[in-house]
């Protein structure tokens, strides 16, 4: 049956595509031009009199126009009868009835309300005064000189309730969360949706350059449009279209530099012989009976001669070698100290990066062609040596009204990534002796360990680097075609199918070259996805006098099919020099995915999902809105019975403003609105109900042949009843204008309730599995969300604007599995650190009070540690610590946030971005605290205080401290504010660019994540840890880049 | 314009019917297809799929040898025949009264793998219940073959209960697989867990075949384990009789040169039997792990690391008599010592009771000859930097003290002792300075049933069968033969220290030891009686260890600080908090001496319901 299907609608979509091509010849035989009556001109100005260059003339109800030139001036040839609609970004559109005038001069009045602006609502848009949901919007075209690197720059700190993290990878995609975390172990990411259709792609196959506008939609009824995956909210990103009549070719290029935002050396090199003193006298702590043993000759303690020194161990000889012996520096560190031959790591690991993006468009509209092409290039070097991320992306949009009643088109991206750089591993830089030798005894070959002790983890940095051979490429297409039918009685059809393909291929090599690997290791890894999408939808648009319906129905299928291959071998004969190119010749291939290897074992799979919704919006003279929609989903990952759910919401607002009561005569605008809805999750396997046979194999000797024979081991317990994941979300919000728009904003308060939750229960280990994927519990999350814009000075020759958002979010979990203990009260699961009644980021464990000093030795003992450790607190003072001494210890997600954008202008043509955001009250690990990290003994470190008897601290604690039989983390606050964004721009005066045939002429230069101000906060950067458990701890980059956006 | 109309309607009925099309979507098309891996239904139908769940399970038992921080370690720093090595930082389990408790971090290379055992044997459980649950799900070609796969799967799991009921005494017993979730367990009495065991490997017996493939599970090892059992139970008939069939099977010690190395004059039938390739190719193996460097990612096991794990830290830390630093482990030196005895890190510190105190009775004994074994005074100073130094000690061997009796080695316990070469010692050409190597690994061995067989002899006091038994094994290494009067408990122990150093797991046996004496209430030969009342107190597992070793309370410390200390109630490891804590609506027990145990309920003493 399955079969059959599949096969229908592969027939279907043969024929459809067929259909597809024909209506795309069609149209471009049908490029023909309209009978014209009449000749006429005129001159656009501002209501100050300034000519305005570029504005949008069109015929109403007609996709024919013109635009004005430099001087305002236009002139056009309409069909007699006809209404013109003038409009110009910023300015208010007008329309006039031309009747049988020849010259009409309009001047358009300055628009600086944002009620007007179009919002993209999912299958639809509506003008953002008519709203009845949370949505934010960016205009991504207003900040492209910001220099993002990626759409998650777009975002970040733009719209309140919409967590970005912080990524320090030149590719810069980070991890996002719109308002709380509804879920405990399905995937917490938002649903992205690329110009009408869901996006499962990579971030960074959209190009930033290319984004005209993003909505965010962030309560359950907007969200209810896209009720499968909703619960996480939606992002909708809307690419650029062609406006104008003239051809438009945009060119925007930048390039600037990444450098280290924070600078935390290692010991140089005579700090590195000291401190390793320091960190021997601490270890050896007790049972020293030697006084000034691991002391500089130099520095010895009153009443020790330099011969009973030597004596301590028979050293006899040069007292500098015995003592460099004696704090555990190799013989080849030792060699280069008394040659005075050290090596700077630091400088060598950490680079200016060098960054340059080039993009170019084509842009325009010809008699009912919309058009927008464009190509670019990005090369982004990271601040780590060899960390480079490179893309060449090009989009093409086309949009054809072939007749009055069709329109066809097509948006297409197509990318190639390429993310086989090998970058320096910097975390050697600290590791690394300062008196290491750069390169083996040969002379030519990098020495595996500068100090000769790879054991401890210290490598030379440029090792796997300079022998890994590493050639990975994406190459993805996503193209969504559509038809749109314009029907009778205000109906309209449109049809769309989206396929997105991927081909990617990792092949990698490690050379035997390499003093790390005695044998070359080689793999080839292929992997191909192809997912398409079929969208249905029926509107029905109709006004009966100020009643207007405006309905829509959806009818969507897809299906994701993923190939997956890994071929590895090694052992090769007679050399490994053909690297990953000749696989066949190593003597131990693996084939067919990679059980033991850091990638697991990945196969091929499919996924099928299908959707039902309707939605109707209704709305009385723009005054009462009402919006109510239900969906129904499917999915193959459920268990048999709960495939399917079905999501419903409701929403209305009302415009105060609009009454003949309202009498606010300084708020202008004022609207409420409230929601209701359900939402749902299936970020989760797509396999997850199914029992999972972990496939692997063991070796037998049979015949006297070693033969290997499959192994199966049940990893998941089957669970047949599993369903989807809900989130009811209740929003209420206000909309605000004051004084024509000086100041606007809105306020939203909103409580989501998730029910069912997708969560990995844990068992008993006793029965051999971890946990089972089951729908149980309940969490909370109730937030505030505060977004206001004001214009604070507005004089021709300085203005100044200014973006307020505040969030806060608070999170609760209700309920778990519903087990009781004898009182009746629900229990925790401990295991995975859930506590009924507290957040799912409350952090919980052992109290660190302090460090024990010189003074509580004897309290200290009973500890099994010494003064200079850690003080953890003993809560039933059993002299032991187990979770009965746990407590609560703070919250790891930030308490609030707050967002502060300025923008200045000044004499009209420069203006200035600055802005800031910032966390507050969050907690994260800071175990450097503990002095301990690796083997201290044999490496490096990043210079850090610590605990001594002479010099004892209360945070520090000494080198290479103790725990007992404690288990804990050093938390430490890190709140923080970041100057995230400076740019100052000027715009050239068109008067200059006219000779030149020049439309526009912008140049900037701004600093990315200019400073960073974390008063708790010691090493690298307090935020680099990611949103969503993606730990990036290390340096993070400031960038400074030039640029240039031209239009001709 | 009329057709235009028309076209539309067209156009709208167009849209109606995909609309329809899309909206009547068949319940199938959101069938999972699962496409890279086996379901149940699609796996488990058959003999072939049985077997490969109980491969599963062998693969799973084999991997306590492999590895950094091998498993192995802790059984034997938990007895008399290592202690923790790595010095220099706190974590290792040295200082046992402080860090082995049921919150710790019970499995990690750094620390201990107490709670790998637990883990590791309840999903063996897992798999071998998987089995006995749906064994009649599956079709057979034979009433035999059914049988065989049910008393391969009894084997797998009686394993798996053998082990955790000497290191954890009472235990939850699960005899069936799990479909649902359940958090009710409760822990059952070690010996009507050893009962069931028994009885199972009975039946095992009879349908496991006695020819299998090397690295499958035999009759033989059946019987093996059995006799393992049937000790535990103070069933010392039961014990002699299984060890029998055993011994009457298809096996015999090694007592002539064989293998690689065969013509070899400097070497030996010890060092044969011992060498990667040789030890699935012999009459001695019973229970084998086969793990090829070739299959690596193919089948075969990670490398076992032995070298690194058990060699002491030479490389480092060791001066010579003229004050020069004496060591280097450059492959490329001049003297390699690296790549003969690897990069050794000291982490199973072999301690003076197995690395001298065993072996002072009999110069003959080839477990410890030249070449098999290896001293520091063995090795030579081999630094390339002492020829620029100009010392004289440069390829000299190794001293512990200057002239003035200065110690030359910062740290005696990492640094200094002496290692068995024969069994650490395993070729590893992918490193460049090598851990150890892949190797195929005796699990069970002939020489372990001979010698669980002189214990029962032992137990029921027919001193002569019992010293015939160890003679077999003393007389293959050319040591001297001892005589009825010389068999004791202290002998015994001996012997298997000699002969299955880092093979057998040395703490599980050495409790089982300590069990049998609380159970019998025979008199050990320190003079003591023990009983089960006070187990946690005053068991023969505590003293044998005080009375052979050199660290745990002796007042030892690490130059880290850390002190080595034991308690009597360590003779059973703690029981996984997070195990404990999961399990939300029954009680499994702690062992007592550790916190959480005031929580205990009666073990249960039936078997579990629908068993």
């Amino acid at each position: 049956m399955r079969t059959n299907f599949t096969e229908k609608v592969h027939d279907f979509l043969t024929k459809l595509r067929r259909l597809f091509a024909l209506t795309l010849g069609l149209m471009f035989l049908s490029l023909t031009s309209f009978a014209q009556d009449l000749d006429i001109s005129g001159k656009v100005t501002s209501v100050e009199g300034e000519a305005l260059p570029g504005v949008n003339i069109m015929i109403k109800g007609t996709t024919t126009g013109a635009i004005t030139d430099i001087d305002g001036n236009y002139t056009m040839n309409i069909p007699d009868g006809s209404s013109l609609i003038f409009s110009y970004v910023g300015y208010k559109t007008q329309e006039i009835l031309v009747g049988n005038q020849s010259i009409i001069d309009v001047s358009l009045e300055a628009d600086i309300s944002s009620l007007d602006e179009v919002i993209v609502v999912g299958y639809g848009t509506v003008k953002k005064k008519d709203l009845t949901g949370a949505v934010g919007q960016i205009d991504a075209s207003q900040i492209a000189h910001q220099s993002p690197n990626s759409i998650t720059d777009v975002l970040r700190a733009n719209v309140p309730g919409l967590n970005v993290g912080f990524n320090n990878s030149p590719k810069g995609v980070s991890q996002m969360e719109i308002r709380g975390k509804t879920t405990l172990n399905a995937g917490a990411q938002p649903l992205i949706v690329l110009d009408g259709t869901i996006f499962n792609g990579d971030l960074s196959d959209i190009n930033p350059q290319d984004i005209d506008k993003v909505d965010v939609m962030k309560d359950a009824s907007s969200a209810a449009i896209y009720g499968s995956r909703g619960s996480n909210g939606v992002i909708l990103i809307t690419t650029k279209r062609g406006t104008s009549e003239k051809p438009t070719i945009g060119l925007s290029t930048m390039f600037g530099f990444a450098t280290k935002a924070f600078d935390n050396p290692p010991y140089d090199p005579q700090g590195y012989a000291d401190w390793r003193t320091d960190v021997f006298n601490s270890i050896n702590y007790g049972v020293d009976d030697k006084p000034g043993y691991f002391n500089r000759p130099n520095e010895l303690p009153d009443g020790v001669s330099l011969e009973d020194w030597l004596a301590y161990d028979g050293a006899t000889g040069d007292p500098t070698t015995a003592w460099l012996n004696r704090i555990g520096f190799q013989d080849v560190e030792i060699g280069n100290y008394l040659a005075n031959k050290s090596v700077d790591w630091y400088d060598k690991i950490f680079q200016t990066g060098f960054r340059s993006d080039v993009n170019l468009s084509l842009s325009g509209q010809k008699s009912g062609l919309k058009y927008y092409w464009s190509i670019g290039h990005t090369s982004n070097e990271g601040i780590i040596v060899g960390d480079k991320f490179e893309t060449i992306r090009t989009r093409l949009n086309l949009d054809a009204k072939v007749t009055d009643w069709l329109n066809v088109g097509v948006n297409t991206q197509f990318a190639v990534r390429d993310e086989g750089s090998v970058p320096a591993e910097w975390n050697m830089y600290y590791q690394d002796s300062p008196w290491g030798s750069e390169l083996s005894d040969d002379e030519t070959t990098l020495r595996y360990s500068p100090q000769d002790d790879s054991g401890a983890g210290a490598r030379h940095p440029f090792l796997r680097r300079t022998y890994t051979d590493r050639d990975r490429k994406f190459n993805t297409l996503n193209a969504r075609m559509y038809a749109q039918v314009s029907l009778p009685l205000g109906f309209s059809y449109e049809f769309a199918f989206t396929n997105r393909y991927e081909w990617n291929y990792y092949f990698n090599h490690q050379s035997s070259v390499s003093p790390e690997w005695a044998t070359g290791t080689a793999f080839r890894e292929n992997s191909q996805v192809q997912e398409w999408q079929i969208e249905n939808i029926l509107k029905w648009d109709k006004t009966f006098g100020d009643h207007t319906f405006n309905a829509t129905f959806l009818a969507y299928a897809e299906k994701y099919q993923g190939r997956f291959l890994h071929s590895r071998n090694s052992l090769f004969s007679p050399n490994d020099k053909l690297g990953f190119y000749n696989l066949s010749l190593g003597t131990a291939p693996v084939l067919s995915g990679d059980p033991d290897g850091d990638e697991g074992f990945r196969g091929d799979q499919t996924s099928t999902g299908d959707a039902l919704m309707a939605r109707i919006n209704y709305s009385f003279r723009s005054k009462y809105l009402f919006s109510a929609s239900v969906r129904r989903d499917g999915y193959s990952a459920f268990g048999p019975e709960n495939k399917r759910a079905t999501f419903p919401s409701i929403s209305g607002a009302w415009v105060i403003s609009d009454e003949g009561f309202y009498g606010i005569n300084a708020i202008d605008f004022l609207k409420v609105r409230a929601s209701w809805g359900e939402n749902g999750n299936r970020n989760i396997g797509r396999y997850a109900y199914l029992s999972t046979l972990t496939a692997n194999k063991n070796l037998i000797i049979q015949n006297g042949s070693v033969t290997p024979v499959a192994t199966l081991d049940p990893a998941t317990m089957e669970n047949a009843e599993l369903k989807w994941e809900r989130t009811k979300a209740i929003n209420f919000g206000l909309d605000f204008s004051i004084k024509e728009g000086i100041v606007e904003g809105s306020l939203d308060i909103y409580n989501m309730i998730t029910n069912d939750l997708l969560v990995s229960r844990a068992l008993p280990d006793v029965t051999g599995y971890t946990n089972v994927l089951s729908n149980l519990g309940e969490i909370q999350n109730n937030g505030f969300e505060l977004a206001v814009k004001s214009r604070n000075i507005t004089n021709t020759n300085f203005a100044w604007s200014s973006i307020v958002n505040f969030s806060l979010n608070r999170n609760k979990i209700n309920s778990l599995y519903g087990d009781l203990d004898e009182n009746g009260e629900e229990l925790d699961d401990v295991t995975n650190q859930w506590f009924i009644g507290h957040a799912i980021d409350e952090l919980w464990g052992q109290r660190v009070l302090g460090i024990w000093q010189s003074d509580q030795a004897e309290q200290a003992d009973r500890y099994g540690v010494v003064p200079g450790d850690f003080q953890i607190l003993d809560k039933n003072d059993d002299g032991v610590f187990t979770q009965d001494d746990n407590e609560f210890l703070g919250f790891a997600k930030p308490r609030f946030r707050w967002t502060f954008v300025n923008n200045f202008n000044f004499w009209q043509h420069f203006d200035l971005s600055v802005e800031l955001y910032s966390m507050w009250g969050m907690n994260r690990a800071f175990n450097e605290a503990k002095n301990r990290s690796g083997f201290i003994d044999r490496t490096n470190s990043i210079m850090t205080p610590y605990w001594t008897a002479e010099n004892p601290s209360n945070e520090w604690a000494r080198l290479f401290s103790s725990e007992g039989s404690a288990s804990y983390n050093v938390y430490r606050e890190n709140s923080f504010i970041r100057l995230q964004n400076v740019t100052l721009s000027y715009t050239i005066p068109i008067a200059a660019l006219e000779k030149i045939k020049i439309q526009s002429l912008r140049i900037y230069g701004n600093i990315r994540n200019a400073a960073v101000w974390a008063p708790d906060w010691e090493i690298w950067d307090p935020e680099a840890s990611e949103i969503d458990g993606i730990s990036g701890t290390g340096p993070t980059p400031r960038y400074f880049t030039l640029g240039l956006n031209l239009t001709l | 314009m009329k057709k235009n109309i028309i076209t539309k309607y067209k156009t709208l009925l167009t849209a109606l019917f995909v609309f329809a099309a899309i909206a009547g979507c068949k319940e199938e098309f959101l069938d999972p297809e699962p496409l890279s891996f086996y379901t149940p239904d699609n796996a488990l139908n058959d003999a072939d799929g049985m077997y490969a769940l109980l491969s599963g399970a062998h693969r799973r038992l084999r991997a306590e040898w492999y590895g950094d921080g091998a498993p192995i370690i802790t059984e034997n720093i938990f007895s008399e025949v290592a202690v923790e090595g790595t010095t220099d930082k706190s974590g290792p389990a040295q200082d046992l009264n402080l860090l082995i408790t049921p919150d710790a971090n019970l499995n990690s290379a750094d620390r201990n793998r107490i709670g790998w055992f637990w883990n590791e044997f309840y999903e063996n459980i897992k798999l071998a219940n998987t089995v006995v649950t749906r064994l009649d799900n599956a079709e057979y070609e034979s009433e035999e073959e059914r049988n065989a796969v049910l008393g391969t799967a009894f084997f797998h799991r009686a394993y798996a209960y053998y082990r955790l009921t000497q290191q954890f005494g009472d235990v939850p017993l699960l005899l069936e697989e799990l479909t649902t979730p359940k958090l009710d367990f409760v822990s059952t009495a070690r010996l009507t867990i050893l009962d069931k065991m028994k009885d199972d490997l009975e039946y095992a017996a009879q349908w496991v075949p006695a020819e299998v493939a090397v690295g499958e599970v035999s009759k033989g090892a059946v019987n093996h384990l059995l006799a393992k059992v049937n000790l535990a139970r103070a069933d010392f008939d039961g014990a002699i009789a299984a060890a029998n069939a055993v011994i009457n099977g298809p096996y015999a010690l090694m007592t002539e040169r064989f293998g690689v190395d065969k013509d070899d004059p400097s070497k030996n039938v010890i060092w044969d039997l011992h060498r990667p390739e040789n030890k699935s190719f012999n009459t001695e193996g019973i229970l084998m792990s086969v793990s090829r460097l070739e299959f690596d990612g193919n089948g075969s096991a990670t490398s076992t690391s032995a070298m690194r794990q058990a060699v002491p830290l030479w490389w480092r830390f060791i001066n010579t008599p003229d004050g020069f630093n004496g060591m280097s482990d450059n492959p490329n030196a001049e003297i390699p010592h690296v790549l003969a005895y690897g990069r050794g890190i000291g982490r199973n510190r072999g301690v003076p009771y197995s690395t001298i105190d065993i072996w002072k009775d009999d110069d003959n004994d080839l477990r410890h000859a030249p070449g098999n074994w290896v001293d520091m005074e063995d090795i030579t100073y081999n630094a390339p930097s002492l020829k620029d130094n100009g010392s004289t000690y440069y390829d000299k061997p190794l001293e512990l003290k200057n002239a003035s009796g200065v110690v030359l080695c910062s740290d005696t316990i990492r640094n200094w002792y002496g290692w068995p070469q024969y069994k650490l010692f395993i070729p590893d050409p992918t490193a460049s300075k090598p851990s150890g190597g892949h190797s195929d690994w005796y699990i069970f061995r002939l020489a372990e049933t001979y010698l669980l067989r002189a214990e029962a002899y032992f137990w029921k006091a027919e001193l002569g069968s019992a010293a015939d038994d160890i003679n077999m094994v003393r007389s293959r290494a050319q040591a001297a033969n001892v005589v009825a009067g010389d068999v004791n408990i202290d002998l015994i122990l001996d012997e298997r220290a000699r002969e299955l150093y880092y093979e057998e797991p040395r703490n599980t046996e050495l409790t089982r030891i300590a069990f049998i004496f609380a159970m019998t209430g025979k008199a050990a030969y320190n003079g003591k009686t023990y009983s089960m009342n006070d187990f946690h107190q005053n068991n023969f597992w505590y003293d044998r260890i005080m009375e052979t070793t050199n660290f745990y309370n002796k007042g030892v410390f690490t130059i880290h600080g850390d002190e080595y200390t034991m308690s009597p109630y360590h003779a059973l490891y703690p029981v996984p908090a997070s195990s404990i804590n999961g399990n939300t609506q029954g009680v499994i027990n702690q062992n007592l001496g550790y916190p959480g145990s005031e929580n205990n309920i009666p073990p249960a003493t039936t078997l579990p319901e629908g068993s």
